[in-house]
């Protein structure tokens, strides 16, 4: 008997690799999640989001490597971990040919949850996604964002200890993905639910309590929002030059490393003094045609991460 | 272990999409009696009578059969468009291990197949064409045993098709050699040699065997059942459960899981 871990973990693995066929998908993935948290799994399309999702959900398995969702392994309690997750997947898991009601009725049915429950947590959940008027209407009816919102109600019937989301908010405009956001935010304040989601809108993980960056299957960096975009530095500063390759020469010493984005340079700055920088534009030598500066954010970081330079 | 309630969900699902695509149902109906009817009327025209049946008589245990071969294909071969659609996701994600799909969707596509040779038995008793001298208990074991094999045809023959493209293929290769090489039409110790050895291989040739048991019963024009109804239980019985059981393991196996990440991504290659 071992005892009880001081924090449980709702995600806990180790080792984690994906290939399929010629493609390292995920390439010795270490990923620990603490109960309750709201984690975000970044990286550009391609990077092994889905493909390690799908690992934790039991429905591929790992060429090696292990995990464990609330202690249960993926490979070996495969049913008992499928018990315990929600998932909501890029591609919607619905059936276009039955209602709204009758969809959540199936989902809860095959949880094994009684008729009654069903008919109570559907009217709840559909309540706080504001679908409950809509509720005998058949979901190849549904606009996208609603759509989207009932393939979350779905993932959620059975009151899983984890969620994972899996770009929650792709192919949505943006007030169907703020509402989306929404419904996520609620969700989590009246259960305190774990959720795993991925996403390639930046700006969306900024409420996460953690984010992790992956590339190529590896995990780059990690850490809150907040430290990740406070180890940048104080400022990111954009500077225009129609030499942007001298003007960064020049400025390598006292500035380090850019990031180049068409003929604009992006440097890092430490400092509160940025505005002395406005002196560049009179300094013989180097030709600026712009510049400008302001607090960076999580693109900030994952672009530097994504250059290996962070 | 088992796990019912999801069982119940699937055959829920499957009624009730049975009931909303009346055309699917109306088709159902209308094939058989158009077979009854027309090739029935047109060959009995043809054929002598033999032995105090008709060929319109004759031909009632197949068109039963055939209900039940077109319902229970068409409700398995669902299997293949829930593949392509959320539904199997909702399935795969569910907490009970892969097999109990097959289990469950191979009971849905029986039941389809029952609950329309009953509705067509109601049909044929209100068009005069059953007679007070069936054996009904041994109708109801026919129908069941009979609806399964043909769900086990219909799960097999999932299991192993990616996409609905070929479902012309199915009916070319797979149902209408199944009904024609059987006894539906013919009397299976009529039959010449090598047909007779592919209707001896089909199991679906059993159900209609048995049917003719409860139907027609033994005929001494040969005319009647074939076999005795104690093979044909035997070889449907079989027949299920050897189906039932290649199909979950073609669905369970380790590299079943690679064209699940299909299911999962809607990525059709790769
Ligand atoms: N079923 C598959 N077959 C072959 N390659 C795949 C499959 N699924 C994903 N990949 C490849 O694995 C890599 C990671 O994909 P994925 O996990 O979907 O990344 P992401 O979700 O971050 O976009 C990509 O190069 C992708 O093309
Ligand atoms: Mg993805």
């Amino acid at each position: 008997m071992n005892p009880a871990p001081a924090i449980q973990l709702a995600v806990n693995a180790s080792g984690l690799v994906k290939r399929y066929g010629d493609v390292l998908a995920v390439d010795g993935l270490d990923l620990d999640i603490p109960a309750g948290q709201f984690f975000g799994l970044l990286g550009p399309n391609g990077s092994g989001k889905t493909s390690t999702i799908h690992m934790l959900a039991t429905l591929i398995r790992p060429n090696s490597g292990s995990a464990k969702i609330f202690g249960n392994d993926v490979v070996r309690d495969a049913v008992a971990t499928r018990a315990s997750i929600g998932l909501v997947f890029q591609e919607s898991a619905l059936d276009r040919t039955l209602s709204i009601a009758e969809n959540l009725r199936f989902a809860g049915l095959l949880y094994d949850l009684p008729a009654k429950v069903i008919e109570e947590r559907s009217a709840e959940l559909l309540a706080l996604f504001g679908l409950e008027e809509k509720r005998n209407r058949p979901v190849g009816s549904l606009s996208g964002g609603m759509r989207r919102a009932l393939d979350i109600v779905r993932g959620v019937i059975h009151h899983p200890k984890i969620l994972f989301l899996d770009e929650p908010t792709i192919g949505l405009d943006l007030p169907n993905r703020r509402k989306i956001w929404r419904f996520i935010e609620n969700l989590r304040e009246q259960t305190g639910m774990t959720v795993l989601l991925t996403t390639h809108y930046l700006e969306e993980a900024d409420s996460c309590d953690r984010v992790a960056f992956i590339k190529n299957g590896k995990l780059v960096q990690s850490g809150s929002p907040a430290e990740l975009i406070a180890s940048l530095g104080r400022y990111i500063v954009e500077i225009e030059s129609p030499d942007v390759e001298a003007l960064a020469q020049r400025l390598m010493p006292s500035l380090g490393n850019h990031l180049r984005d068409g003929n604009v340079a992006h440097f890092r700055y430490a400092h509160d003094d940025v505005s002395r920088l406005a002196g560049l534009q009179t300094e013989p030598g180097i030709q600026v045609s712009a510049l400008r500066w302001r607090q960076p954010n999580l693109n900030d970081v994952f672009l530097w991460v994504a250059e290996g330079k962070a | 272990m088992a796990h019912w309630r999801p069982v119940y969900a699937v055959l829920e699902r499957e009624v009730v999409r049975m009931v909303r695509q009346r055309t699917r149902l109306v088709s159902a109906m209308v094939r058989p009696l158009i077979w009854l009817f027309v090739i029935g009327a047109g060959f009995g025209a043809v054929l002598q009578q033999a032995g105090g049946v008709s060929y319109q008589q004759f031909l009632v245990p197949g068109v039963l059969g055939m209900t039940m071969l077109f319902g229970a294909m068409l409700a398995a071969l669902t299997m293949v468009y829930d593949k392509e659609s959320g539904v199997m996701r909702m399935l795969i994600m569910a907490p009970f291990p892969h097999y109990w799909i097959v289990v469950a969707k191979m009971l849905a596509a029986a039941l389809a197949a029952l609950l329309q040779a009953s509705l067509l038995l109601v049909l044929l008793a209100l068009l005069g064409y059953l007679d007070a001298h069936m054996r009904f208990g041994l109708l109801a074991l026919a129908l069941l045993a009979t609806s399964a094999a043909c769900a086990g045809i219909g799960m097999l023959v999932a299991a192993f098709t990616r996409t609905l493209d070929n479902f012309a293929a199915i009916m070319n290769f797979v149902i209408f050699p199944v009904f024609f090489l059987s006894g539906s039409l013919y009397p299976v110790n009529r039959l010449p040699a090598a047909l007779k050895a592919v209707a001896l291989a089909n199991p679906y040739t059993y159900g209609v065997d048995l049917l003719k048991h409860a139907v027609l019963g033994v005929l001494p024009s040969g005319m009647g059942a074939d076999f005795a109804a104690s093979t044909d239980i035997a070889v449907l019985a079989g027949f299920t459960v050897a189906a039932l059981l290649v199909a979950s393991w073609r669905f369970s196996r380790e590299s079943a899981y690679e064209p699940m990440i299909r299911i999962l991504t809607g990525k059709r290659d790769g």
